[in-house]
């Protein structure tokens, strides 16, 4: 009798997620309620959890609860920590929630609302969760080893060096890519500016704090930081008012690049307890309230989605970005459905610090369903603003107009209603002197944000601080990931440099640490500046490269999880990682492909600089402007040479894999499984 | 009421633990504990195993895009 209840239940639960899916897929014309949006996601990941997940989990992985984890072999109080599974999750979910899930749909949304959240749903559930879910696995059968380590014993030593490469290659993408959405949220924004400049000292006296007064108490210290960082969003107003301050904090977006730039060069040379831990810190619980708050407030407001299923847009024409429905949707989304990065994760901390090898289901494969529903919440966020809003925030003045006029009469003509009036009185409501132009997605989705909680508290009194807070909010994730994502890429530029020159590969020796921060910040530098010179925005051609980069280390994490299964045993179930991983490969081959050589001079980087140098050559630009020209056909060449030596990785990972699998396949080599050894738990069960 | 009082003081209970492991403010008293289990070398002070613990944790990825 429970039995069929329990069917009957999870019947209903996918009949739900099943009208829900159907209903926002086929709804046409009047706008429709965010709450079908929540029901098709929450049902589709129940489902896909409850039986996905749990066929993975014993047919394939065969999890195994009595076999000893490496927390509990080599509990050292310190990496190997045995933890319980709640709380591992938190801090498994705290880490790999970036802003990636909250820029990349916001940035999709141009599509129309319909791909991006159905490629959120569906790909979260079959390649994503799996990616992070078998990683996980196959680091907790090897003593917690990097995936890196795995690649290099399981697939091949070339193997073990892509991936390398690959790490360092999005590392450098990701941070430029990153920072440029936040130059593009604070630019001409004193307000934003100040309270983000606020939180550099007030995490350097939280610092102080945990290292000299109470060493270790990250809680009271949060308390006190987070406290202090909501005071300084409204102190942000008093700032904006005071004519003499605001031209203070009124930064152009070159200025803040160079800002962005000396500080990541602090943060990565400065002792890691001063300045980076506490803004960790301060950014993990304000992260964690406010995608808490923006769920509730979707739950309690249930706005209504203004953006059509599909735009004019999915035939490459977007403004956002250029490139067609297939690929740039998939690449564009990333995080949100499947991250490259998450692989380090799984293959970093977490699997150090599992009780039990059962545990790895709901940590692994439940942390990104959390992760994929905040990318849905992203697109709500982002759709439920009028279309021509959205464009109007989101597109370059080189497509629409620089002035509320122009861009309201361009986004009209496109078929999205918008006045000028419209824009500026949004702006004035948010405290913004202007909205127009700030690519990147932070910004419309900080108003989509701030439009949700103000219906839910304090109304239009309240949107300016809540657009405030939800700029604070993304921009402090984002320099979190700024200033760890650097110190990691000086670590790395210390070790592989230290093989070729000693002295640099000593980790604590400062003028390696100033040298080794020098080249990092001047790689993701570079690219931050090219962004913000960039006419078309630099969205439209970093975006893309860092989703390429992204996709392609998921590609390289499910090539290595592939090759476990097959020396496994698995070959009936391989298609559970295969099948996400050829998916990959398509779509970052194409997008790449595209982005490369694609005649379209707003998708192609050379028919883009090739159209640039005829210009030049034709004497069509004025004397001001031809070396800023000179140096964009350079930046564009190489941009597609990154390209192609991302596409070039991909292709050499997969011919070692496809060599080592027909060497298993046709038996010529006997499967060598690089696992530790069997050791039975001491711990009772339930422990 | 009172077993009801009594679950709910538990849950409570087990939720600052969670929140304290989770934040990292029980990372020493962990350290200990294992310290005191494998009776090794002596344990380190909360400043320096804070230190430690910090320089290592950032040295690889530890933050997602």
């Amino acid at each position: 009798m429970k039995r069929l209840l329990q069917i009957l239940v999870w019947m209903a639960v996918a009949a739900l997620g099943a009208v829900a899916l159907s209903t926002i897929a086929l709804h046409r014309g009047e706008p429709i309620s965010a709450t079908w949006f929540v029901l098709a996601a929450v049902c589709s990941y129940l489902v896909g959890y409850r039986l996905y997940s749990a066929f993975i989990a014993a047919k394939i992985l065969a999890l195994d609860n009595t076999r000893a984890t490496p927390a509990e072999r080599r509990d050292d109080g310190r990496d190997f920590v045995p933890t319980n599974k709640w709380v591992l999750f938190g801090h498994h979910f705290a880490a790999i929630a970036g802003p990636g899930p909250l820029v990349g749909p916001t940035l999709a949304a141009q599509f129309g609302y319909l791909p991006g959240t159905l490629w959120l749903i569906v790909g979260a559930v079959f390649a994503g969760c799996v990616q992070d879910f078998v990683i996980l696995f196959c680091s907790i059968r090897r003593d917690g080893k990097t995936l890196g380590e795995m690649a290099r014993d399981e697939v091949s030593k070339r193997g073990g060096f892509i991936s390398q490469l690959a790490v360092f290659a999005i590392m450098v993408i990701l941070l430029a890519v990153v920072a440029l959405v936040i130059v593009n949220a604070l630019k001409s924004s004193p307000w934003a500016t100040f309270t983000l400049a606020m939180t550099i000292p007030i995490a350097l006296l939280l610092g102080v704090y945990l290292r000299y007064l109470r060493p270790g108490r990250v809680m009271e210290a949060s308390f006190i930081g987070v406290a202090l960082v909501l005071f300084v969003v409204v102190a942000g107003q008093w700032v904006a008012d005071s004519a003499a301050w605001a031209k203070v904090f009124t930064m152009s977006g070159i200025t803040l690049t160079f800002a962005i730039i000396a500080y990541g060069f602090a943060a990565s040379a400065l002792p890691v307890w001063l300045l980076l831990a506490p803004r960790d810190y301060l950014s993990a619980f304000i992260k964690a309230g406010a995608i808490f708050s923006l769920a509730a407030g979707i739950l309690l407001v249930r706005p209504q989605i203004r953006m059509p299923p599909l735009t004019r847009f999915i035939d490459g024409s977007g403004p956002v970005f250029a490139g067609k429905i297939f690929p740039f949707c998939f690449i564009t989304i990333a995080c949100g459905a499947i991250s490259g990065f998450h692989s380090l994760i799984s293959s970093g901390t977490t699997p150090k610090m599992i009780q039990r090898e059962g545990h790895a289901r709901f940590i692994g494969y439940g942390a990104m369903l959390l992760e994929s529903f905040v990318g849905v919440m992203a697109m709500v966020a982002a759709c439920a603003m009028t279309p021509g809003v959205y464009f109007a925030i989101n597109s370059p003045a080189s497509i629409v107009g620089a002035t509320p006029a122009a861009a309201a009469a361009t986004i009209s003509s496109w078929g999205y209603p918008l006045s000028a009036e419209t824009m500026t009185g949004l702006a004035h409501a948010v405290g913004e002197q202007t909205l127009l132009n700030r690519a990147g997605g932070a910004p419309s989705l900080a108003v989509g944000m701030a439009q949700i909680f103000s219906s839910t508290i304090g109304g239009d009194r309240l949107l300016s601080i809540w657009y405030h807070f939800a700029i604070m909010f993304e921009a402090l994730f984002i320099l979190t990931v700024l200033d760890a994502g650097t110190r990691v890429g000086r670590f790395m530029i210390q070790e592989l440099g230290g093989r070729a020159w000693k002295p640099l590969g000593r980790m604590n020796w400062m003028p390696s640490i100033l040298l080794s921060s020098a080249i990092i910040v001047g790689a993701w530098g570079y690219f931050l500046y090219q962004g913000v010179v960039d006419p078309l925005g630099g969205i439209n051609s970093l975006w893309p490269l860092f989703g390429i980069a992204n996709q392609l280390l998921a590609a390289v994490a499910l090539v290595v999880a592939t090759t476990i299964l097959m020396k496994m045993g698995k070959l009936k179930w391989i298609w559970v990682t295969l099948l996400p991983m050829a998916w990959l490969v398509i779509i970052t081959m194409t997008a790449s492909y595209q982005k490369i050589f694609s005649a379209n001079v707003r998708i192609g980087f050379l028919a883009q600089a090739t159209a640039l140098a005829a210009q030049l050559a034709a004497g069509r630009v004025t004397a001001a402007k031809v070396v800023e020209t000179q140096r964009n056909i350079f930046n564009l060449r190489l941009d597609a040479v990154v390209t192609a030596v991302l596409a070039a990785m991909i292709l050499v990972l997969l011919v070692e894999a496809l060599a080592q699998w027909y060497a298993i396949l046709s038996r010529v080599r006997k499967p060598v499984l690089r696992e530790t050894p069997y050791v039975a738990t001491q711990w009772a069960e339930g422990d | 009421m009172r077993a009801l009082w009594l679950n709910f003081q538990d849950a409570l209970r087990g939720l600052w633990k969670g929140l304290r492991q989770w934040s990292g403010d029980a990372a020493y008293e962990t350290y200990l504990a294992c310290a005191a289990r494998k009776r090794g070398a002596k344990p380190v002070s909360a400043a320096e195993f804070y230190v430690e613990q910090l320089n290592r944790k950032y040295s690889r990825p530890n933050r997602c895009c």
